[in-house]
């Protein structure tokens, strides 16, 4: 490496490896290294015992109420599964078998879970996983055959308009997505969510059961929605609580019998220990720092046994949740930093280890990489709106600097009033550029969801969930996952009169008319919004649909008793009727942002403007994508683009938002849900972008569209300030239909070097505070080293790079996102 | 003052997010135009104040639509790509309008104060977060007295955060009038040996020492901070670092700070069709080390941050 040249610390620590020398965290967390040596690299192995268990008890209670029998099925899981505690791990509870792992829910798939086992199995991903023979055997001969005809996704297949469907599928059965209108519920029952963890840890389920009972014998024996609808709510209480504490149990058991044949005496007290903490917790109070570790970790896995949650259940608020009682021990002088830290890489490597497995092709496609980020929040406010970091916020901050997983994701909640402390530290964890931890603005964040009708208190404590959202834990109660709108398709569509270059003559969209008949730009916009508005229609109808439908497929008994207001109510949170108190956030997403911005600005500046393109011209350069037209090409890609802090394109991209935003104002009413416009692809701008052919900006056929609310690949040349001032520009701060929107940048580790980058790094997330963005992270890295990792993915295999909110093993990505990321414009300084 | 804002001057790049040239997150605007000629220069399309033409061999798609645009018929395409009659170019851009791959561009052009001010005021929150702000840098910013004054007196009144990176080569007059409005300065030093100096350089240094001096002397309370680009065969010897350091201790800077020599300028001088003055020439890493051991002894690298 020349002088120039800076490496950030992963980079660092691949190289030494490279040299066999060992990275430097290990002596400090020897048990995490030792844990992660076990399955580092390994493909999971496919555990069907879950479904297996699952299906046996649905079989059985076929005709009873949807809760009640999700509690039945839960109880038959936590007495038969079979339990493990790993060889030097602190903490009891996973999901399946050892190593590196995941598991299958048939209520979603379970209809051609054999099929797709089969072609999983033997696909040549980059991602592979291992199905055994017998699992095989018994998905085949047991579990598909029940599910057939029974699935959500069937019904959901069933239940859509036939113009609708064929926006969102090219099959008639729904299983291959149309990433035109595409769903994202059929492949998980719930959106991201997060458990109200606090309430696990100092009430435990026991309390819990005890309200349920409580208010079961309080019911009105007359009252015929008494019997119908609350008893069975709260007997599926009763169950769940039963059956969290009855597999805890069988944890103290493992134990107790392991430490009996344990021959290292410090073993042996570690084994105890665990039999001693899964005795009491999660069924009674947490009575201190290790026990309460303990109980959240049998919450957040006893529920990923209970559904598929959008990219696994988040950690909520971790820094808060647990601070009472580390602050207690560690004065009672029973704790020691150190502890708590190796405490938390034993969670951090038991997370590492559960994959969530998709297996639909919508699925696969839109979280890359074994995706899952079970996003732990630090950070942020109070309940009163005081600022909440603490010691622990800087715990978990040092953990996650020293760890070589992407697993889990960290959320940090930044406000004006943030610990300069704190905010360098986070800028030191970037600089390790593993990609996290992403940064959540309260400054935009509070005041919006305060329009929304969220309670000061309640939205003060927000926590961040899955990608870019966030959650009330006993606020929220909109779980249905989201549809997500190509707009790179809206745009082609005006282009081709309402068709699509990959489908030929179909008519997809709308006939807007031949476009070189246009009069000029203005009615090119208002096609464009025809366009547009036509697809976000389809996506509404989705969306109703979807929730009405999920209703009558799916229970969450354990994530329901662990809710205020359901259990308030005697609601289960996958209703589709309101409950009392809650707020819904739902939203669609839209897909392509930048690139829709690039090109219309393109039009706009090129077709109608300067005139030096004909609208005949861009038509039939498009349609040769560009093959012979590099001259026009290269024109089009210098007519002004988003990320430059240009009001030319900027306002193009302000219109787009506000005009999304306006037909959600005028027609979500008339839904009863909130349906907001969030600009977030997570990995859906591959495929996506696999759907449209050349488009105006220059971005050539089937390539990926721009990510989230990012600029187009290499268009942001005006440094990252003009990016993120960009951001600012094309948000309508008049409108409260906007949700989370993701920004991604990517800093070359030179201009982050030393304490004075690290400093101006500080700086510029002030800035980002300021300007009241919702979200940024950022990627840390040499391009050299991307490009290296594509050549020798053996040799960086520990590569970790951020995708879309979360962070990911560069190497398990396909060929086509790795080129998106390595495309990404890198900011470097001078 | 409208008469600063209005006033005109060759610019060629503008730098956002500059973190290496001053305090905080800073814009550097370029100055073309520079009075030296070192050898070693990463900037030559600074050197002369007048738009340089120059053509970009890996953007070019071989087109040929800057050779037909040329009214002086000084383009032509050759095996080498596009050749150009530099006696026939009257620098019309003509050939920077026609070329749609941005292959042929265009270093430099006039732009007013104020233009140059707005954009830099885009990032006015980063420099308010990070004490950043505008740098002048170049090309040789005193190479432009009026408009580089005109730009420091227009931001000075817009309450923008002013520095400027120099060689000092310029009259003691013209140099103090630009320190009073600075709030930073970051100045080069590449040898205290006059006739290496006048060698690699073209100038002798007696009035960039002189400059140095004077501008202390004037302003004790501006922050001085001087730099060495150390070159391999020019100045990576301690004695001359030893001497420029012991220089600047005496002279009141701050900081001293030696810059590694790199290549990244290579390109440009194939941009302009000129021969790259360096060949091969490499820094021996290890000296490079142990020379900023010696810098680090005698000054701080960067200048104590107000608390």
């Amino acid at each position: 490496m020349s002088c120039c040249c800076a490496l950030s610390t992963q980079e660092k620590i691949l190289q030494d490896k490279a040299a066999g020398k060992e990275n430097p965290n290990r002596a400090k967390h020897q048990r995490l290294f030792d844990i992660l040596e076990t399955f580092d690299g390994m493909a999971p192995i496919i555990d069907a015992d879950r479904a297996l268990l699952f299906t046996r008890s649905m079989k059985e209670t076929e005709g009873q109420p949807l809760n009640l029998r999700w509690a039945k099925a839960l109880m038959n899981i936590a007495r038969n599964i079979p339990v493990h505690i790993d060889d030097r791990q602190l903490l009891a509870g996973r999901c399946g078998t050892t190593g590196r792992y995941g598991i299958l829910y048939p209520e979603l798939d379970g209809d051609f879970m054999a099929d797709a086992l089969d072609s999983l199995a033997e696909a040549k991903t980059a991602a592979p996983i291992s199905v055994s023979p017998e699992v095989a055997a018994i998905v085949r001969n047991e579990i598909t055959p029940y599910w057939k005809g029974k699935t959500f996704h069937e019904d959901l297949n069933r239940s859509l308009p036939p113009e609708v469907h064929r926006l969102a599928y090219n099959d008639e059965l729904g299983i291959k997505t149309r990433f035109v209108v595409s769903e994202n519920a059929s492949y998980r029952s719930s959106q991201q969510w997060v458990l109200d963890y606090a309430k696990v840890i100092d009430r435990g389920f026991a309390s819990i059961k005890a309200e349920a009972e409580e208010k079961l014998a309080a019911l009105d024996p007359l009252s015929p929605m008494d019997t119908l609808k609350k008893r069975p709510f709260l007997e599926a209480v009763i169950i769940t609580c039963d059956a969290i504490v009855l597999w805890a149990h069988r944890h103290a058991d493992l134990a107790r019998s392991m430490a009996e044949t344990e021959k290292d005496p410090v073993r042996r007290q570690e084994l105890l220990d665990i039999a001693e903490r899964c005795l009491r917790v999660p069924e009674f109070p947490a009575r201190n720092f290790r026990e309460a570790v303990q109980a959240q970790w049998f919450a957040q896995m006893f529920s990923r046994l209970e559904q598929r949650t959008g990219t696994i259940i988040s950690n909520g608020r971790m820094d808060q949740y647990f601070y009472r009682l580390y602050k207690q021990d560690v004065e009672a002088g029973v704790l020691t930093d150190d502890d708590v830290l190796e405490l938390l890489d034993c969670m951090w490597v038991g997370m590492a280890q559960f994959t969530d497995i998709s297996l639909s092709p919508g699925g696969l496609a839109t979280q890359e990489g074994y995706a899952h980020w079970e996003a732990v929040t630090i950070g942020g406010q109070t309940r009163d709106g005081k600022d909440a970091t603490n010691e622990l916020s800087y715990l978990i901050l040092k953990s996650r600097q020293a760890s070589p997983m992407p697993y889990p994701d960290l959320a940090t909640r930044i406000h004006s009033r943030s610990p300069q402390r704190f905010l360098w530290e986070i800028a030191e964890t970037i600089k390790v550029g593993q990609g996290y931890p992403k940064l959540f603005n309260d400054e935009e964040i509070i005041p919006l969801h305060l329009a929304k009708g969220a309670p000061l208190g309640d939205i003060f404590d927000y926590t961040a969930s899955g990608c870019a959202e966030i959650r009330m834990p006993n606020r929220d109660t909109m779980t249905s996952s989201c549809g997500q709108v190509n707009l790179g398709a809206a745009l082609e569509m005006v282009l081709r009169n309402g068709r699509m270059k990959k489908y030929g003559d179909e008519i997809i969209g709308l006939e807007t008319g031949d476009p070189r008949s246009f009069s000029g730009w203005e009615e090119f916009w208002q096609a464009y919004l025809k366009q547009q508005e036509h697809l976000l229609a389809a996506s509404y109808v989705e969306q109703c649909v979807i929730h009405h439908t999920r209703a009558r497929h799916f229970a969450g008994p354990l994530a329901s008793c662990l809710h205020d207001l359901c259990m308030a109510s005697c609601m289960d949170l996958h209703t589709d009727e309101k409950i009392p108190g809650g707020i819904d956030l739902g939203f669609v997403d839209i897909i392509g942002f930048a690139t829709l911005v690039d090109s219309l600005s393109a039009v706009k500046k090129c077709v109608y403007e300067d005139k030096s393109v004909t609208m005949d011209e861009l038509i039939r350069a498009l349609d040769d994508d560009f093959e012979g037209h590099e001259a026009l090409r290269l024109r089009l890609t210098r007519a002004p683009r988003f990320g430059n802090n240009d009001m030319y394109a900027d306002s193009i991209g302000l219109a787009v938002d506000r005009t999304a935003q306006e037909y959600c104002h005028k027609y979500a009413p008339e839904t009863g849900l909130h349906i907001d416009i969030r600009t977030v692809s997570v990995t859906a701008n591959v495929p996506h972008g696999k759907e449209v052919g050349a488009l105006p900006c220059g971005r050539k056929a089937w390539m990926p569209f721009s990510d989230g609310s990012s600029p187009a690949q290499g268009a942001d040349l005006n440094g990252p300030t003009q990016s993120i001032i960009s951001n600012y520009n094309t948000k309508n701060w008049d409108y409260n239909e906007r949700a989370a929107r993701l920004l991604n940048i990517k800093f070359s580790p030179k201009c982050l070097e030393g304490d004075s980058g690290t400093e101006k790094l500080v700086s510029f997330i002030r800035v980002f505070c300021d300007l009241k963005l919702w979200h940024l992270q950022f990627n840390v890295i040499n391009r050299e080293t991307l490009l290296a990792a594509q050549e020798d993915p053996k040799r960086y295999r520990n590569l970790i790079i951020r995708i879309a909110g979360y962070s990911a093993y560069f190497t398990e990505l396909s060929r086509d996102l790795q080129n998106d990321l390595i495309s990404r414009t890198e900011q470097t300084s001078i | 003052m409208y008469a600063d804002a209005m006033e005109k001057g060759v610019v060629f790049n503008v730098q956002k997010y500059s973190v290496h040239d001053g305090p905080g997150i800073r814009t550097i605007v370029f100055l073309k135009g520079c009075p030296l000629r070192c050898r070693w220069c990463s900037n030559p399309e600074s050197q002369h104040i007048a738009p340089d033409i120059a053509w970009n061999d890996t953007l070019c798609i071989g087109c040929r639509s800057c050779v037909q645009a040329c009214p002086q018929k000084a383009l032509s395409l050759s095996a080498q790509g596009i050749a150009k009659k530099h006696e026939l170019c009257t620098g019309c851009r003509s050939c920077v309008r026609a070329c749609p791959a941005d292959a042929m561009f265009l270093y430099g052009g006039e732009s007013r104060v104020k233009d140059i001010l707005d954009d830099v005021e885009k990032d006015s929150l980063f420099y308010a977060r990070s004490g950043g702000g505008l740098t002048l840098s170049g090309g040789e910013p005193m190479f432009q007295p009026r408009f580089a004054l005109a730009l420091l007196r227009e931001a000075k009144e817009r309450h923008i955060h002013r520095a400027m990176e120099s060689c000092a080569f310029c009259s003691e007059e013209t140099f103090l009038e630009a320190a009073g409005l600075l709030n930073y300065l970051l100045v080069d030093i590449k040898t205290l040996d006059e006739e290496k100096h006048r060698h690699f350089t073209g100038q002798s240094n007696s009035c960039i020492l002189s400059n140095i001096r004077a501008a202390h002397r004037a302003f004790p309370d501006l922050p001085i901070h001087v730099r060495t680009p150390v070159i391999p065969g020019v100045n990576d010897t301690e004695k001359d670092i030893a001497a420029i350091a012991a220089f600047a201790r005496e002279a009141g800077a701050q900081a001293y700070e030696l810059l590694a020599y790199h290549k990244m300028g290579q390109s440009k001088y194939r941009f302009l069709g000129k021969e790259y003055p360096m060949g091969d020439a490499a820094l021996d890493e290890k000296n490079f080390k142990s020379l900023q051991a010696l810098a680090a002894s005698v000054m701080p690298v960067s200048p104590a941050m107000p608390s």
